[in-house]
């Protein structure tokens, strides 16, 4: 391996929202519950908030992965309906990512509520390690 | 007025020849210009050689027409960009990168292998199994093509471009601005300072006569051809993909009068930073909009996936100018920290 690529760690941006899975994560924060340093997470008032042009600009500067993170269907959203409305828009990214050439993988939503402080470190792990697995960012990947 | 004539260049690029054929057919108003211009390079009509171009000190408008997909495109483009005191990009190819820049979807590799040694297409006959871009001798002669680029890209990419004719190709309204921007600079002798786009930056729907409702909840995705679409009710609210809301104004709706959907050969309105993001950001949550809580997670992924080839409705004619592309560009040039 060359040296360069054995220094690489996965780049992931995480857009949280700031009523459910963003408080989740200050939650595992004060509770000291450890998380990859990989992540970093941007606090979105709603996810219905996160644009998947945003999602495409992450990649563009750098990342590797992006996540959402939303309050669980059907009725948490604080706004309502953005949790649905992130969730078809994903759908949909996920499969033009695939149609490009990029792995759709690479972008992962999740629902963590509040309180879920023990569910966000889990996905920063397991999503942290996926990418790791998958490499940088490339195209043509399975 | 001057007396002297102000010359135009029209130069192809990667292009279809429908570009062309809008320019010509301009007919009178193309005849009442030549009292004040003359054409100085336009290959696809007459035997110019890129000589003739280079040969020129100057030019005053050069007419680009279609996208950058080969090194001698690049030559033309700087050649272009040189010699003239306004650059036009004429056309979605030359504008966005255009139908061609859905290649991009695909390495060079892999289209040249389709298009010349597949036996897929009935087309080819290619016994040799030459393929552009490898060296090519005859008697000493070097005849080589020259190589496809990685993509298909809009004229922005290299060179500052003075005005965007956006369309594919651009339609009359285009044509008559396009003209009377050539009046004024026959007139002044005037660049303009910044770029200018012949078309509004309002998104198409609002001159759509098509009844809009209030809210739109798609049930499913319907494609044109396969079953009927209403007159005067709006595309979307009949499942199909329209993409009115994120595509200039100016046409003059031909295809929404011809019952057909618009596919954006306009390109998007300023406010758009990638297409395909914006078609994701407003098309997706339309499905089943109004049964969302009934719904399961998974149901509902599965109603927007139904979506047949996104890529292909969200950049039919802008993949050049996507953010995509520029995600490719980053990891091949290698990103610095
Ligand atoms: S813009 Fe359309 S008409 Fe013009 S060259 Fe491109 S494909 Fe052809
Ligand atoms: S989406 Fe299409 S059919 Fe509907 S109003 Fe806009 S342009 Fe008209
Ligand atoms: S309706 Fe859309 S696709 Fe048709 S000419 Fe106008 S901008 Fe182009
Ligand atoms: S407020 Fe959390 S998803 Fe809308």
């Amino acid at each position: 391996m060359a040296d360069g690529e054995s220094k690489w760690e996965p780049l992931i941006v995480a857009f949280l929202c700031k009523w459910c899975a963003s408080a989740g994560a200050d939650l595992a924060g004060v509770s000291r519950l450890e998380y990859p340093p990989n992540i970093t997470s941007i606090t979105v008032p709603c996810s219905g908030r996160v644009d998947p042009q945003l999602i495409l600009l992450a990649f563009v500067n750098g990342a590797d992965g992006v996540l959402i993170g939303g309050c669980h269907t059907p009725a948490d959203c604080h706004y309502v309906a953005g949790n649905f409305k992130a969730l078809k828009r994903f759908a949909l990214i996920r499969k033009m990512l695939k149609q490009y050439g990029i792995n759709p993988e690479r972008v992962r939503l999740e629902w963590i509520s509040a309180t879920e402080a023990q569910k966000f470190v889990e996905v920063a792990r397991d999503f942290t390690e996926k990418i790791r697995k998958l490499g940088p960012l490339r195209r043509r990947e399975k | 007025m001057n007396e002297k004539k102000i010359k135009i260049a029209i130069i192809p690029a990667a292009s279809c020849g429908g570009c062309d054929v809008s320019l010509a057919n301009l007919n009178e108003k193309l005849l009442e210009l030549t009292n004040f211009v003359d054409i100085v390079f336009w290959p696809t009509v007459a035997d110019f050689k890129i000589e003739d171009l280079e040969n020129l000190e100057s030019i005053d408008i050069a007419l680009f027409i279609g996208s950058i997909r080969l090194k001698e495109h690049e030559e033309k483009l700087k050649l272009a960009r040189e010699k003239a005191k306004i650059l036009v990009a004429y056309g979605a190819c030359a504008c966005f990168g255009g139908i061609f820049s859905l290649g991009n979807l695909f390495d060079p590799e892999e289209l040249l292998e389709h298009v010349y040694l597949s036996n897929e297409l009935i087309t080819t006959d290619n016994t040799e199994k030459e393929i552009p871009g490898q060296k090519y001798e005859i008697n000493g002669l070097d005849l080589s093509i020259t190589p496809l680029t990685d993509h298909a890209r809009p004229l922005n990419d290299f060179a500052r471009v003075d005005i965007y004719a956006p369309g594919c190709p651009p339609r009359e309204i285009v044509l008559d601005m396009l003209i009377k921007v050539i009046s004024d600079y026959i007139q002044t002798r005037q660049i303009p300072e910044i770029p200018l786009v012949l078309a509004k930056d309002t998104p198409l729907c609002n001159s759509c006569p098509r009844i809009k409702p209030e809210k739109i909840s798609i049930d499913r995705f319907r494609r044109i051809g396969r079953e009927p679409i209403q007159q005067d009710l709006c595309f979307l609210a009949q499942g199909v993909i329209c993409l009115g809301p994120i595509t200039r104004d100016g046409c003059g709706l031909p295809c929404i009068k011809a019952n057909m959907p618009c596919r954006g050969c306009f390109g998007p309105t300023s406010d758009v930073i990638d297409p395909g993001g914006k078609f994701a950001s407003a098309f997706a949550p339309l499905f089943k909009l109004d049964q969302e809580k009934t719904l399961s997670d998974e149901e509902l992924i599965k109603i927007v996936e139904e979506i047949d080839d996104p890529i292909g409705y969200a950049y039919r004619f802008t993949l050049g100018i996507s953010l995509l592309k520029r995600i490719m560009r980053e990891i091949k040039e290698g990103r610095t920290e």
